[in-house]
């Protein structure tokens, strides 16, 4: 009888010593599902392996949803071991719940404070705790045109300036074809409207707005204008807009049937699946102006507080991996995001990431999303008004009031 | 002996005794509870009394919400109640072909809704769809751009709706069918009635509780009518398609608010429970009196 | 034409009409997945493939990439299967029990708390998973298969009951009390006079459930743990995607396989639609 209970001690033991050697397991949760974003994570998946490490996958679309489910099983007491969010106040509610864990020892190591955007930084360090790690930068105004149709118009010379791009999409109107590639979904007529903050209000107002809430700013007449500017923009939409998948309209850029589309840089992926290069077939504008503003949107995960030191070990590692530059390239190559930070070549990047990288690096240019510095309640009431503004005939003043009065909550 | 025997049927009703109880009278007492606070993610104690009712009532997307559901929720509920005694009586009175008339109306219900919502997308797209195959086929003045008029779209999520649940009522219509005498129809026909005459004087009557599952069955799938919006418009053009259950998930998870999405559902209930309200009371009434 | 012929052939003409109406999505989406994507971004919705290619089957049932895993839909088939089947035979047990009591028995408080179930079949699903999955983790069983078992069959109660109740109430009570002064009890009666009448309805609860639970993937993300995914997790996955780019011909192809299950479950359902069960056992 005894026997067999030093067998079994020792057979623990031995146990115990080889859980000590076992890899550090990571289950990830996150929303990238489909197409260049699958090759994407795969990218980061390797990059893990070749760490040490054991990349157990839950992907689930729909970003709100990946959301939901992963602070359900949070709550339910099953976290994995990170979860994707937006660098945004998505998990702020999170934090003062006390149920994510911190990366600050991999964020000092690495020295994040060095090469991350300011916008980026302020939303994964939380009074002075790093809640999160980066994993990708888009930029979700860029404006893009397809080179058939822009030869078609008879538009040779790319837009720098609001007043170009108006006239090249008269010119496009003209030929005949539909000068604006929209989908008339809110998230998208958001994108419409930041776009023309951007470049028609500058910097200083979209600050203002977006970041301070500041009253006056949203009653101005600079900020009018920009509504203006965002409604004007509508004439240029095709009849079929409503409803439509952004990447139908992309569709419509590939096919030369539209000229222009203001989107993220996401469409680079829906290009590639249809085997066009950028400069060659499609052309990537950055902004209107030398000094546009460069807006930034991030993806970052986030890390369920455990105290089992295996977890924690994968979690550090994971926060390590997914902002080291080699991983970073080979994840934005196929995600058509920034890398993050310095370190690796911008040459074996293609000319529009290229083009993005270089102003970013300009901090007097970088602003953040509206995810940024708005609560998801009050960017999503935001939303609403731009919506109803931009499909009836709403009065501007009343929606600079309903505006100022969203956000003011 | 009775009572020992009536006994067991208590034990039976246990468990939805519990599930009724504790799960949903439970989870409509906790969504109240969280209504009247300010909880963002998570539920807090913050009371705020009827702030969220307040903000509810003067927030458009909502009302617009409502005054879809009672537009879409009667086109659906009548057209397919219609549509589906129809097509159960056709099936009911020819004998050949029943499995595959019964699978061309119900595959609608099988078809999970996030792809087939683009699919419908595609059709009444005025671009790509039906009106624009119309126009080619040589009818050049022909309009079915309802899906981007704010006011009529409303009406191409009721044509969905109805496409996916009529195959659902006219089987459980045929069901009740099954129920039926067959001597009913000899005695029909000995007598000399038109067909129609039976099934509009003598059947439908017969089928009062099948109609009353089917009509129950047609409302909360009205109410909780989610996907079919996302997948088709996604409340648009702007917010001219919102329904209430989208209103709410979207404040429940996107916008970080369940403290307004509780008060949405909360209010969804009551405007359920006012409608049902007097057709319970009617029913037992008039039950009462039959007894009498 | 005698006017019996017009009106055979009028019905005839509305079923066809009315055929050729529901038909035509699944037209689109047939002739969508067998195209290619450059076909598909030409926008011709109607028009028969040019190059007829069965790739996008292939690619959803095995290869297409859903995250890390390029395993096709394929992987949760099994999963689905062991999360419908339990799912469908507790709720229409306790949907059929449910309404057999409530409507043969007059318990008393019965009709209070059927009124309460119902109530929670307005509720969207949504709003109740905070709240189970506290209970779930307090019962220990978030995250296992019969965690989403449970949460399904509670999901489904309402409408189950109602369906078994309405059916029951509308046969000929004397069946019912003829069994009675013969003797048998609750259990009895229910096993030998009333289930046998059942299979019409049992077929339509079938239908209801197996449709509900195979198609549900929000329920089965949250409440079935990683390991228990159904393949209406990957359908989604592929379909629902933000940022990504979309493969309509897979995904068409992908949901037409995954509704197969239930597709079938319609067609062969027959069998057990017949006709006048409740009256032969009277005269019999």
């Amino acid at each position: 009888m005894w026997a067999a209970r030093i067998t079994s001690f020792v057979l623990a033991l031995l146990a115990g010593a080889f859980a000590q050697a076992a890899p550090p397991r990571a289950e990830v949760m996150h929303w990238w599902t489909a197409g260049g974003e699958s090759a994407a994570v795969r990218a980061l998946a390797d990059a893990y392996r070749a760490a040490g490490g054991v990349w157990v996958d839950t992907a689930v679309a729909g970003s709100e949803q990946a959301r939901a489910v992963a602070i359900s099983r949070v709550v339910g007491g099953q976290p994995p071991t990170a979860a994707l969010f937006n660098t945004s106040k998505q998990f702020l509610d999170l934090i003062d719940q006390g149920l994510l864990g911190t990366v600050d020892a991999v964020a000092v190591r690495d020295g994040w404070d060095r090469f991350l955007p300011e916008p980026i930084l302020s939303t994964i360090r939380v009074r002075g705790h790093y809640y999160a790690a980066p994993v990708s930068i888009h930029m979700p105004t860029w404006i893009w045109y397809s080179k058939a149709a822009f030869s078609k118009a008879g538009v040779t010379k790319e837009p720098a300036t609001i007043e170009e791009l108006f006239a090249a999409l008269d010119r496009l109107k003209a030929a005949g074809l539909i000068p604006l590639a929209h989908g008339g979904q809110p998230w998208q007529e958001n994108v419409l409207f930041r776009a023309m903050l951007a470049n028609v209000g500058g910097r200083d107002l979209y600050l203002r707005v977006i970041r301070d809430r500041d009253p006056r700013a949203i009653q101005s007449d600079g900020f009018r204008k920009v509504l203006l500017t965002f409604k004007r923009l509508k004439s240029y939409v095709d009849v079929g807009a409503p409803g439509r998948n952004w990447n139908d309209a992309t569709a419509l850029l590939i096919t030369g049937k539209a000229g222009v589309q203001i989107m993220g840089d996401w469409v680079k992926a829906e290009f590639a699946v249809a085997k066009q290069l950028p400069e060659r077939d499609y052309g990537c504008i950055v902004g209107l102006s030398p000094q546009s503003p460069y807006i930034v949107q991030g993806d970052a995960f986030v890390f369920p507080k455990s105290e089992n030191r295996d977890v924690v070990a994968a979690q550090q590692l994971l926060a390590h991996v997914v902002t080291s530059p080699r991983a970073q390239v080979a994840f934005s190559k196929q995600k058509g995001s920034i890398p993050i930070g310095t370190g690796f070549d911008p040459a074996t990047l293609d000319p529009c990431t290229r083009k993005g990288l270089a102003v970013m690096t300009d901090p007097s240019r970088v602003v953040g999303n509206d995810e940024n510095y708005l609560i998801p309640d009050q960017n999503g009431a935001l939303s609403d008004i731009l919506t109803e503004y931009w499909n009836r005939n709403v009065p501007v003043e009343t929606v600079q009031k309903d505006i100022g009065a969203a956000l003011s909550r | 002996m009775v009572n020992f025997r009536r006994a067991r049927a208590y034990v039976a009703l246990l468990p939805m005794a519990i599930t009724a109880c504790v799960i949903y009278f439970g989870t409509t007492l906790w969504s109240l509870r969280v209504s009247f606070s300010s909880s963002r993610t998570f539920p807090t104690d913050n009371f705020v009394g009827l702030a969220q009712y307040a903000r509810l009532f003067t927030d458009d997307r909502w009302l617009v919400s409502l005054a879809n559901l009672a537009i879409y929720g009667t086109l659906v509920i009548v057209v397919c109640l219609v549509l589906g005694f129809l097509l159960a009586a056709l099936i009911d009175a020819q004998a050949r072909n029943e499995g595959a008339l019964r699978s061309v109306f119900l595959y609608p219900y099988a078809l999970s809704f996030v792809a087939t919502g683009i699919i419908w997308q595609w059709l009444l797209n005025p671009t790509n769809g039906i009106q624009e195959a119309a126009r080619r086929l040589g009818f050049a003045d022909f309009q079915f751009d309802w899906i981007v008029d704010p006011d009529k779209v409303i009406y191409t999520v009721a044509i969905a709706a109805i496409w996916q649940s009529c195959g659902l009522v006219m089987v459980i219509l045929l069901a009740g069918l099954r129920g039926i005498d067959p001597d009913i129809w000899k005695a029909a026909r000995l007598d000399g009635i038109p067909a129609w005459r039976v099934y509009v004087s003598i059947v439908r009557p017969m089928l009062a509780h099948s109609f009353a599952t089917a009509t129950i069955l047609l409302l909360t799938a009205v109410v909780k009518l989610y996907d079919i919006v996302v997948a088709m418009t996604q409340g648009g053009p702007g917010t001219a398609s919102e329904v209430p259950a989208k209103y709410i998930m979207d404040h429940l998870f996107g916008r970080a608010n369940i403290a307004l999405a509780s008060a949405g559902s909360i209010v969804l209930l009551i405007t359920v429970g006012i409608l049902l309200a007097p057709i319970l009371y009617l029913r037992r009434y008039s039950a009462r009196l039959a007894a009498r | 034409m005698s006017p019996r012929r017009a009106a055979r052939i009028g019905l005839y003409a509305f079923l066809a009409s009315a055929a050729l109406c529901f038909l035509l999505p699944l037209y689109v989406m047939l002739v969508t997945s067998f195209k290619s994507l450059d076909e598909i971004r030409l926008g011709n919705i109607f028009a028969l493939p040019g190059t007829f290619t069965l790739d996008a089957w292939r690619a959803a049932w095995s290869t297409v990439c859903t995250g890390v895993s390029c395993e096709g839909i394929r992987g949760g088939f099994s999963n689905s299967l062991l999360i419908a089947i339990p799912s469908t035979v507790f709720a229409i047990a306790f949907g059929a029990l449910n309404g057999y009591a409530l409507a043969f028995w007059r318990a008393r408080g019965a009709n209070v708390l059927f009124a309460l179930l119902m109530m929670g079949a307005f509720v969207p699903l949504q709003v109740m998973i905070y709240p189970l999955v506290r209970v779930t983790a307090m019962l220990h069983i978030f995250g296992t298969l019969s965690g989403i078992v449970l949460v399904h069959v509670i999901f489904s109660m309402p409408l189950m009951t109602l369906l078994f109740r309405n059916y029951y109430a509308a046969l000929p009570v004397e069946l019912f009390n003829a069994a009675r002064v013969d003797g048998a009890g609750f259990l009895r009666t229910f096993a030998h006079v009333v289930l046998p009448m059942s299979p019409p309805i049992i077929v339509v609860a079938a239908i209801m459930q197996v449709t509900g639970v195979w198609n549900d993937y929000l329920l089965g993300l949250v409440f079935a743990g990683r390991d228990n995914l159904p393949m209406t997790v990957q359908l989604n996955n592929l379909v629902n995607t933000t940022t990504g780019t979309r493969l309509y011909n897979v995904d068409m192809a992908a949901t037409l396989l995954t509704a197969l299950v239930p597709l079938v479950l319609y067609f062969t359902a027959g069998r057990w639609f017949v006709r006048g069960i409740a009256t032969g056992a009277l005269k019999g």
